[in-house]
C-alpha cells in the first residue's frame, strides 16, 4: 500500500469515476454525480441500490476527485456524511485503503461506483460518463 | 478523587470497545448491511470567574466527556434502522449517564430521480439550525462550545431528541438542493436545569412535564453545500405541576424559537451566521408573562495550514430583547448581567488525522445569561459579569 502511494504523484487532472458493469448506461449529469457521492441519490434508474466506495479524506486522489470531478471541497462531503452518520438519517460510503482495493471492490460489487487515477484494464469496470 | 478514577476505568473500557469495533468494521467481520460508527471527546475548562462544566473557576475542570456509539442496519432497500448510545458527563448538570441518543426506523416512501420522501419513527434528533442534530459530535463544529446564545448547553434536554415521528422530503433541482423535515415528539424527560431557569428558583418540589413538541426545518444548499440557508422553528410546551401544599402556582410555559441560518463554505474560508428570535410565554413565572429572547452570532473560520483552522466568533444573547440592561432582573433581585451575554471566541483546531482532532478555545464573555445554574448557584455565590474561559479538547471518531 505504501508503494502505491509513493508512486502516485498528484497532478492537476481529474480522476476517473468508475462503475461496475451492471450500472445502467444513461445520460447522467454533474448533479447526479454529486447526489450519488453526497448520498442523496440512493438508487440507480433501474431501481437497484447504489453502493458507493471512497478513499480516505486525506488521500490525494480523493481530494483531486472531489475538487475536479464533483467541483466541491472534501470538507463539504465530510460535513454531509457526518451529519447523516451521527444523526442516524443516512448511510455513508464504504471507505477503502488503496486504489487496488477500489479496483477489486468495483469489479466484484454489482451497482457500485467509485473513482480511480486512471481507467483500469478490467472488463467488469466501466467509466461513468456525465455532463 | 475516587469518582475520577472510576471514570477513567470506564473511559478505558469504552476506548477499547470503540477501537475493537472500528477494526471489526475494516476487517470485514460484519455484514455490509451493518455500519458502526462512534466518537469520543474529552474537554478541559479553566475560567477566571464563574463555573463551566464543573469547578473551572481558579482550577481546571475535566468537565465534559462525551462518548457515542452508533449502528445502522438496512435489511431492505427502503427500510433502515439506526441507533446511537451516548455517555455524557458534564459539570454538575449531568454527573455521568448513558442514554439512547437516537433509535429510529426510516422508511423511504417515494424515491425518484431527483428526490425522495419518507418517514421516521422512534427517538429522532431535533433539526434546529446548522449544528443541533450533531451537537455532541465535536468534529462537526469548529469550536468546543457551540454558540451558547442559540445552542444552550444548560437547557439541552429540550433540544436533543424527541420520541415520536418525522416526515421528510428532499428535492434536488438545478438551482440547488432542498431538504424539509417536520418532527412531532415528546422531548426527553430531564428538566431539572430548565425548571430552575423557568421558575427562577432551584428548590421547587413539583414537576415540569413536557407536552408533544413540533420541530421543523427547511434547508437549501447551493453547489453541494457551498452556500447553505436554513429556517428552523420549534414549538415547545412545558406544564408545571406543583407538589402538594407547594406555594408555586401551576402554569404552562411555551417556548417558540424561529432560527435563520446562513453559511458560506469556501475552500479555506467558512463564514457562518445564525439569528434566533424566540417567543417565551412563561405564564405565572415572569412579570407580564411574555417576552422575546434575541440571540445571534457571526463566525468566520480560516484554514491557514492544511490541518489547522482558526475561528473567530461574536455571539450575543439578550434574554428579554426589550430589556437589554437587565432592569427586570434587577427588580426581581437578580444580578443584571444574568439577562445578557456577549461572547468573543477565538479558537484553533488541529485535525491530526481524519480520526483524531485537538482544539483550544478562548472566550471573553460579558454577561452570564447562558451559565448553568447547577454549576453556579446564584443564591450562595454571585456570578461575575466580565470573565474569561479557556477550553482544551481531544477527540476521536471512526
Amino acid at each position: 500500500m505504501i508503494i502505491a502511494f509513493a508512486t502516485y504523484s498528484p497532478v492537476l487532472r481529474a480522476a476517473e469515476i468508475i462503475v461496475n458493469q451492471t450500472v445502467p448506461t444513461e445520460r447522467y449529469s454533474l448533479m447526479d454525480a454529486r447526489a450519488v457521492f453526497t448520498m442523496r441519490q440512493r438508487f440507480w434508474p433501474n431501481g437497484e441500490q447504489i453502493k458507493v466506495f471512497c478513499l480516505s479524506d486525506t488521500n490525494p486522489l480523493h481530494k483531486d476527485f472531489v475538487k475536479n470531478n464533483l467541483n466541491m471541497f472534501p470538507h463539504q462531503l465530510r460535513r454531509a456524511w457526518d451529519r447523516m452518520t451521527y444523526s442516524g438519517t443516512g448511510a455513508v460510503p464504504v471507505q477503502l485503503d488503496s486504489e487496488q482495493e477500489m479496483i477489486n471492490e468495483i469489479a466484484n460489487t454489482p451497482n457500485s461506483i467509485g473513482y480511480l487515477n486512471s481507467r483500469p484494464d478490467n472488463e467488469k469496470i466501466r467509466l461513468f460518463k456525465y455532463q | 478523587m475516587k469518582k475520577y478514577a472510576y471514570l477513567n476505568i470506564n473511559n478505558r473500557i469504552v476506548f477499547f470497545v470503540l477501537f475493537s469495533l472500528s477494526n471489526a468494521g475494516k476487517a470485514d467481520l460484519l455484514p455490509e448491511e451493518i455500519q458502526f460508527h462512534g466518537f469520543l471527546s474529552q474537554g478541559f475548562f479553566h475560567s477566571s470567574d464563574n463555573n463551566v462544566f464543573g469547578q473551572s473557576d481558579d482550577g481546571i475542570s475535566p468537565g465534559l466527556t462525551e462518548i457515542g456509539l452508533n449502528a445502522a442496519y438496512q435489511p431492505f432497500d427502503r427500510l433502515r434502522f439506526a441507533a446511537q448510545g451516548l455517555y455524557r458527563r458534564a459539570g454538575d448538570i449531568d454527573p455521568g449517564s448513558v442514554r439512547l441518543d437516537f433509535g429510529l426506523a426510516d422508511l423511504t416512501l417515494f424515491n425518484y430521480k431527483s428526490g425522495r420522501i419518507g418517514i421516521r419513527g422512534g427517538r429522532i434528533k431535533i433539526p434546529f439550525g446548522l449544528y443541533n442534530e450533531t451537537r455532541d459530535v465535536s468534529f462537526t463544529h469548529p469550536t468546543i462550545l457551540l454558540p451558547q446564545g442559540i445552542y444552550f448547553d444548560r437547557s439541552r434536554s429540550l433540544l436533543l431528541s424527541a420520541d415520536g415521528g418525522s416526515f421528510y422530503a428532499e428535492q434536488d433541482t438545478r438551482y440547488g438542493d432542498f431538504s424539509f423535515k417536520f418532527n412531532v415528539g415528546m422531548p426527553l424527560k430531564d428538566h431539572r436545569e430548565i425548571q430552575s431557569i423557568i421558575l427562577g428558583r432551584g428548590d421547587a418540589k413539583g414537576e415540569l412535564e413536557g407536552e408533544p413538541a413540533i420541530a421543523t426545518q427547511l434547508m437549501y444548499e447551493i453547489n453541494g453545500g457551498e452556500y447553505i440557508f436554513a429556517v428552523s422553528y420549534m414549538d415547545l410546551e412545558l406544564d408545571y405541576r406543583p407538589a402538594a401544599g407547594e406555594a408555586i402556582l401551576p402554569s404552562t410555559t411555551r417556548i417558540q424559537p424561529l432560527l435563520f441560518s446562513a453559511q458560506y463554505n469556501g475552500e479555506k474560508f467558512t463564514l457562518t451566521g445564525e439569528y434566533n428570535y424566540r417567543w417565551n410565554t412563561f405564564g405565572a413565572f415572569a412579570p407580564g408573562g411574555k417576552f422575546i429572547t434575541e440571540s445571534w452570532y457571526v463566525q468566520g473560520s480560516y484554514q491557514f495550514l492544511p490541518q489547522f483552522q482558526a475561528t473567530v466568533r461574536y455571539d450575543v444573547i439578550y434574554v428579554d430583547k426589550s430589556d437589554k440592561r437587565g432592569d427586570g432582573a434587577a427588580a426581581l433581585g437578580y444580578q443584571r448581567h444574568s439577562s445578557f451575554a456577549n461572547d468573543w471566541v477565538f479558537g484553533v483546531r488541529w485535525d491530526i488525522s481524519p480520526s483524531w482532532m485537538v482544539r483550544a478555545d478562548y472566550h471573553r464573555v460579558h454577561g452570564t445569561a447562558w451559565l448553568s445554574q447547577a454549576d453556579n448557584n446564584p443564591d450562595t455565590r454571585p456570578t461575575t459579569q466580565d470573565w474569561d474561559l479557556y477550553g482544551l479538547q481531544l477527540s476521536f471518531k471512526f
